[in-house]
């Protein structure tokens, strides 16, 4: 049977569909709806989680994330100058740093602050509590990551930027601070929101250093209840918490990009 | 050669659905039924879910063999039915939700769990095995000897334990404040390192605790809450296991080897 070009073409993506249609009636049709809706969607029990997962959890994790986030920021900017530095050895432990953080997962990052602090100054508490704890376990992680980007984007930024303002006589550290970091960090905004969306997920990693009803974030609120409830709809309300956060920023990153595309 | 590239790829995405299906489909009928009628998620083999390390319940030994005094009633179960046990560590929400007796994870669950009714609703449960007691350790030469000497100050806790439960209950009328951790050995270095001044659980655990660890910590209190320890089986599905793992007990009970299983990892019986 021969057949031109676009018929073949009309008649695979038909199939295709077909296959995709199928697919989701067979779902819909096997699953069993009433008890994954007695499982996964009690309107008791979400009725139940309001407002607590909104005044604590959703805020708590807000918290943590931006803790970890400006933790990072900072250090990550450190560091990035530190690789790109003339001075040798601040290459090698930013270096040695970035490779060492970004090949550990964050738990145990987490985990050696949240416990390993407390045990080399006993009674000491890190300032902040679990807020310290998290700025500070996750930010370690998160500045490895950040740096490699705030350092591509000062690479990104045109040489001559930097040639003109020392022409103009300034110093190097001024041109860095006024002239070319500004311009690298409008370049880095959108791969630093992914950094934040990352985050905003972490941060669900404090239940690793212990929490109190004040100090719960989404996830363990969600895990939590789902133990009090011995049903799983919590998981589902968390879920959807995080999207609040998660999608919103999600948006700003592709406008963002957009932009950014359309300005070139 | 000849097909569309996207024709080949609709054949690519049909083989795909296929094979999921068959997959999704085959999964239920890959359980054993035994002779006895006992039914079996994975041939030859009893699987038991837990959540480690919970000393002296079930741990690791130095060799990596996860060994205690749940783990030996459990393969006197399995020599009952000829088959082998083997245990899959998990975490306690999904034993104790009953989601991973449900989705087919394991058979039973043997991880110091205690009867509740809550529990009950998702779960059946053997007979009661164990009496277990709630108690609270803290470190040595601290001035806690009660609840009541905790007010405004950190007491931790382990999710979703019923240690959890009980020390929730008087969060508010002794003005406790809980910390929760994930596992045992959190809950452990929490009170070493004092993030936490005293932590509550069942106990054997903290009998068992205090001998590895002599010197630094004590049991400060108990509390009898008259809890007993059962085996979780999937709800209304497996009776002839649950049966089978009632009779391994009451004749464990009868010939003496509880209370040898008993001596071996908990210490003297009470005398009741």
């Amino acid at each position: 049977m021969k057949l031109r070009r676009r018929q073949r073409e009309r008649l695979s993506l038909g199939l295709q569909y077909l296959v995709f249609i199928a697919i989701i009636a067979t779902v819909l049709v096997a699953a069993d709806w009433d008890r994954l809706a007695d499982a996964f969607f009690r309107v008791d029990i979400i009725k139940s989680m309001f407002p607590t997962i909104i005044t604590v959890a959703l805020r708590n994790t807000i918290l943590y994330t931006l803790g970890a986030f400006a933790f990072g920021l900072v250090f990550g900017t450190i560091l990035a100058l530190m690789r790109l530095s003339r001075v040798a050895p601040y290459r090698w432990v930013a270096t040695a740093y970035i490779e060492l953080f970004r090949g550990l997962p964050a738990l145990l990052v987490l985990f050696l602050v949240g416990y390993g602090i407390p045990i080399a100054f006993p009674e000491r508490e890190i300032p902040g509590g679990v807020f310290g704890s998290i700025a500070i376990g996750l930010g370690l992680t998160a500045a490895a990551y950040m740096a490699e980007t705030i350092r591509a984007g000062i690479q990104a930024v045109p040489k001559g930027q930097m040639e003109a303002a020392r022409t103009l006589g300034m110093s190097h550290f001024t041109a860095m601070r006024t002239i070319v970091i500004p311009q690298a960090f409008r370049i880095v905004i959108p791969p630093l929101t992914n950094e934040l969306i990352l985050l905003t997920k972490d941060s669900s990693l404090a239940y690793v250093l212990g929490v109190t009803a004040q100090t719960i974030e989404i996830t363990k609120f969600g895990r939590d209840m789902l133990n009090d409830r011995v049903n799983a709809t919590p998981l589902l309300v968390a879920g959807l918490a995080y999207l609040v956060i998660t999608l919103p920023l999600s948006q700003v990153v592709r406008r963002l990009e957009l932009r950014y595309a359309k300005a070139r | 050669m000849r097909f569309p590239s996207a024709v080949r790829q609709a054949g690519l995405v049909v083989a795909v659905a296929a094979l999921a299906l068959t997959a999704g489909c085959a999964k239920k009928d890959d359980s054993e039924v035994q002779a006895s009628g006992v039914k079996l998620v994975a041939a030859g083999k009893l699987t038991v879910c837990t959540h480690l390390p919970y000393p002296p319940f079930q741990s690791k030994d130095a060799s990596g063999k996860v060994t205690g005094f749940d783990v030996e009633i459990m393969d006197l179960v399995a020599k009952e039915l000829g088959v082998e046990q083997t245990i899959i560590d998990t975490p306690f929400e999904g034993i104790k939700s009953g989601q991973d007796l449900n989705t087919g994870k394991c058979d039973a669950a043997a991880a110091g769990m205690t009867i509740t009714d809550e529990r009950r609703k998702v779960i059946d449960f053997s007979d009661p095995y164990f009496d277990a007691t709630q108690a609270m350790l803290v470190k040595t030469g601290k001035p806690y000897k009660s609840l009541d000497d905790l007010r405004g100050r950190k007491l931790g806790v382990q999710a979703a334990t019923t240690g959890r439960d009980y020390a929730k209950k008087l969060e508010a009328e002794k003005g406790l404040k809980l910390v929760e951790f994930e596992d045992l050995a959190a809950l452990q270095q929490a009170v070493a390192n004092g993030q936490v001044e005293a932590a509550i659980n069942d106990l054997p655990v903290w009998t068992e605790y205090l001998k590895k660890n002599p010197g630094g910590f004590e049991v400060a209190a108990e509390f009898d809450t008259g809890e007993q320890y059962g085996f979780p089986v999937k709800k209304d599905a497996n009776p002839e296991l649950l049966k089978k793992i009632n009779e391994v007990l009451a004749k464990a009970k009868q010939d003496g080897t509880y209370n040898t299983i008993y001596e071996k990892w908990i210490g003297k019986r009470p005398s009741a």
